[in-house]
C-alpha cells in the first residue's frame, strides 16, 4: 500500500499541497482527478522522492522510499525519460542494465502490441508513440506499483484506446496503480478508487463502485457535487 | 559498485563523440603546428642565408635553433589545449544540465535508479576526471611523435632536441604534467576538488533554483575561504609562523576538509533536496 | 461481447445482468465454459477487480460454478436457469407496467397493443 500522510509542500510561499492524505492499494487502480495545476504531478514526484516535501510522510508498504524501492515502484511521467538519440532497443538495454526487475520478454510483448519497432529512434517518434514507449519502460518492470502522469493527455484517439486496453490486461493486474487525469471519460469503468483534488487539497476520496451502488451516482456526478460545493 | 561502473561507462559514452572530435583537433592542430612553425623557421633561414648570405652560425646566433620550445608557445600547440580545457570546463556544467533542461527529462530516470544517488554524482565526476586524464595522456603520447616530425622537418644543425621530460617542464605545461607524485596529487587533487565544489553548487541551484544560485555562489565562496584560510592566517596573523612543509600539510588537510564538505553536501542535496 | 455500460449503476451489476440476458437468450448454454475474469475484463474493458466481483456475486447466486482450478461454467441447475428467465421477464413487465400505468392506460388496451406490436415484430 502507498500511504500519503498529511503531506504539505510549498514552492516559495505558495502552498501547492495542503495536508494531503490518501492511500492507494496494491491490486487497485487509484485515480487522482483535478484540473491542471492542482498538485497531481507534484504528489507523484513527492512519492518518488523527485521533489522534497515540507511536512508529512509517504510510506510504500510501510517504509519510506529508499534506493531499493525503485525496484518496487516506478513512475511514468508525461515526458519520455530516455535520451532522445537512443533507439528503443538502446533504451531497453539501459533499463536491463540498471534494473533487476526489468522484464525483457514483457517489453518485447508490449512493443509488438503497440506495433513499434526496436530500431525506432526516440527523437523521431510521434507524440502518441513516445507516450507508448514511455509506458513500456514503466510497465516492463516487474514492480508492485506504477504511477502514471496523464497517460491519455494530448494523444490521438487510437493510441488512447490502445493504452486503455493495457489497463484491463495482465500487465496491470495485481499491481497498484496511481494515475492522474483531468478528464475521466476514457477510464471511468477502469478505476477502483477516486481521489478528487483541488488547489492542493483532497476534497474527497471514494470507491467508484461503492458510490454507484449506494448512491446511484457516476464518478462525474460526484465530481460535479464536490466541485460545485 | 556494479551500477556505479555502469553509470561511469554510460556517462563516458554520452560525451564520447565530442571527445573524439577534441582528440582529432588536438592531433591535427599540433602536428600541423609543428610543420608550419618548422617551415616558417626554415623559410627565414633560407631567406637570410641564401639571399642575404648570412652565415649559418650567424643565423643561429641571432635567431636561435629550432626546438620544441618555439612550437610549444605557438597557437597551433596551445590553442587545442585551451579548447579542450574550456570544453571540459563547460561540460562540468553541461553534464548535469543536459539531464534537466529541454524536453527530455533524463534526470527523472537517473534519480529513479535503484542505486544510491551519490553514485550518479560520483560517476559524473569520475567521467570528467577520466576525460581530463585521457587528454593529458594523449598529449604525453603526442609529444614524442611531434618531436619526431620536428626532426624530419628541420636539419640537425638548426635544431636543439628536447626530451619529453624537458618539454613538459616548460612553464606553460608544467601544471598539466607535474614532475613529482606530490605535485600530481596536489594539482589534480585541487582540480578534482574544484569539480566537486562546482557540482555541489550546481546541485544547490537544481534544488533551490533561483535562490539556489545565491546559495551555490555563497557555498563556493565559503569553500574557497576555507581552503585559503590557513595561508591567510599564517601570512597576516601569525607572521609566517609555520615552515613551508608544515603549511603544505595544513593546506592538504584544508583541501581534504573542503572536498569532504563538497561531497557530504552534494550527497545531502541529491538525496533529499533535488527537484526535477 | 460488446457492451455499453452506463456510469451510474455499479459496473459489476451491469456485468451480471449481461450474463443473465445471455443465459436467458441461450447464448450461454448450461454448463458452458465462460471466460476467465482477466479475459472478461479485457473483453469488456473493465477493471479486473470488477470482473472478479461480478463472478463472485454470480457464484453466490448459483449462476456459475467452479470446480477446483478449472474455468468457471454456467450452472446446469434447471431451477436457477428458469429463475433467471423469469426474473428478466418479470423485470421487463414491471418496467412496462410502471410506465403504462403512469399514463393511465387501461390494462385491456395495453394488452391489445402489446399483442399487436408483438405479432408484427415476430413477422
Amino acid at each position: 500500500m502507498i500511504e500519503i500522510k498529511n503531506v504539505t509542500k510549498k514552492f516559495g510561499r505558495k502552498k501547492v499541497l495542503k495536508d494531503v492524505s490518501f492511500t492507494a492499494k496494491k491490486g487497485e487502480i487509484t485515480c487522482l482527478i483535478g484540473i491542471n495545476g492542482v498538485g497531481k504531478t507534484t504528489i507523484m514526484k513527492a512519492i518518488m522522492a523527485l521533489t522534497p516535501i515540507n511536512s508529512g510522510e509517504i510510506l510504500i508498504d510501510g517504509e519510506k522510499i529508499h534506493k531499493g524501492s525503485y525496484e518496487k515502484i516506478t513512475f511514468i511521467p508525461d515526458t519520455i525519460t530516455m535520451l532522445p538519440q537512443m533507439q528503443i532497443r538502446d533504451a531497453f538495454v539501459f533499463m536491463a542494465d540498471f534494473y533487476d526487475c526489468w522484464n525483457q520478454g514483457r517489453a518485447t510483448e508490449l512493443l509488438q502490441f503497440f506495433k513499434l519497432k526496436e530500431t525506432d529512434r526516440i527523437s523521431e517518434l510521434s507524440k502518441g508513440n513516445t507516450a507508448k514507449v514511455n509506458l513500456i519502460l514503466g510497465l516492463a518492470m516487474d514492480v508492485d506499483y506504477v504511477l502514471m502522469d496523464e497517460p491519455f493527455s494530448g494523444i490521438d484517439i487510437f493510441s488512447r484506446e490502445q493504452i486503455a486496453d493495457v489497463f484491463t490486461s495482465h500487465l496491470i493486474e495485481d499491481r497498484g496503480v496511481i494515475i492522474t487525469t483531468h478528464e475521466i471519460n476514457d477510464i471511468e469503468h477502469l478505476i477502483d478508487k477516486v481521489v478528487l483534488l483541488d488547489n492542493g487539497v483532497v476534497l474527497k476520496e471514494f470507491d467508484a463502485e461503492e458510490v454507484r451502488e449506494k448512491e446511484g451516482k457516476s464518478v462525474i456526478d460526484v465530481m460535479r457535487e464536490v466541485y460545485k460545493a | 559498485m556494479k551500477r556505479y561502473l555502469k553509470l561511469v561507462n554510460f556517462e563516458f559514452n554520452r560525451f564520447f563523440k565530442l571527445y573524439i572530435v577534441l582528440i582529432g583537433i588536438t592531433i591535427l592542430s599540433q602536428i600541423i603546428g609543428v610543420i608550419v612553425e618548422s617551415r616558417a623557421y626554415l623559410n627565414r633561414a633560407n631567406e637570410l642565408i641564401y639571399k642575404e648570405l648570412m652565415l649559418k652560425s650567424e643565423f643561429i646566433e641571432q635567431y636561435g635553433t629550432m626546438s620544441f620550445a618555439t612550437i610549444s608557445r605557438s597557437l597551433w600547440f596551445l590553442g587545442p589545449i585551451v579548447v579542450c580545457g574550456v570544453t571540459l570546463l563547460i561540460y562540468v556544467f553541461f553534464i548535469w544540465y543536459r539531464d534537466w533542461l529541454g524536453k527530455n527529462t533524463f534526470g527523472y530516470r537517473l534519480l529513479m535508479l535503484p542505486t544510491a544517488r551519490m553514485n550518479v554524482y560520483v560517476a559524473k565526476a569520475t567521467t570528467i576526471l577520466l576525460y581530463v586524464l585521457g587528454l593529458v595522456a594523449l598529449q604525453l603520447l603526442l609529444l614524442p611523435v611531434e618531436s619526431q616530425v620536428l626532426q624530419w622537418m628541420v636539419p640537425s644543425e638548426f635544431r636543439t632536441d628536447l626530451s619529453v621530460n624537458e618539454i613538459t617542464n616548460f612553464n606553460d605545461l608544467a601544471i598539466l604534467f607535474p614532475n613529482t607524485l606530490i605535485e600530481f596529487v596536489l594539482y589534480y587533487g585541487a582540480g578534482m576538488a574544484a569539480v566537486f565544489i562546482i557540482f555541489t553548487a550546481i546541485l544547490f541551484e537544481r534544488s533551490f533554483r533561483i535562490k539556489g544560485i545565491i546559495y551555490g555562489f555563497l557555498y563556493c565562496v565559503v569553500s574557497l575561504l576555507l581552503f585559503f584560510a590557513p595561508l591567510f592566517i599564517n601570512e597576516f596573523i601569525l607572521g609566517n609562523y609555520f615552515y613551508l612543509i608544515e603549511m603544505f600539510f595544513i593546506e592538504l588537510l584544508a583541501g581534504i576538509l573542503v572536498l569532504s564538505c563538497a561531497i557530504w553536501t552534494g550527497n545531502f542535496l541529491i538525496k533529499n533536496k533535488i527537484r526535477v | 461481447m460488446d457492451v455499453k455500460f452506463n456510469n451510474r449503476d455499479p459496473v459489476y451489476v451491469q456485468v451480471i445482468r449481461q450474463f443473465k440476458e445471455q443465459i436467458a437468450t441461450g447464448y450461454f448454454e448450461p454448463g458452458q465454459e465462460i471466460p476467465s475474469r482477466r479475459e472478461l475484463a479485457n473483453q469488456l474493458k473493465i477493471n479486473p477487480n470488477t470482473a472478479q466481483r461480478a463472478y463472485k456475486e454470480m457464484e453466490e447466486q448459483g449462476l456459475i460454478f467452479t470446480e477446483g482450478k478449472l474455468p468457471s461454467r454456467i450452472t446446469k441447475d434447471e431451477q436457477v436457469l428458469k429463475m433467471v428467465r423469469e426474473e428478466l421477464i418479470l423485470e421487463a413487465v414491471d418496467t412496462f407496467v410502471h410506465s403504462v400505468r403512469s399514463i393511465n392506460v387501461p390494462v385491456q388496451e395495453a394488452l391489445n397493443l402489446v399483442k399487436n406490436k408483438y405479432d408484427r415484430e415476430m413477422n
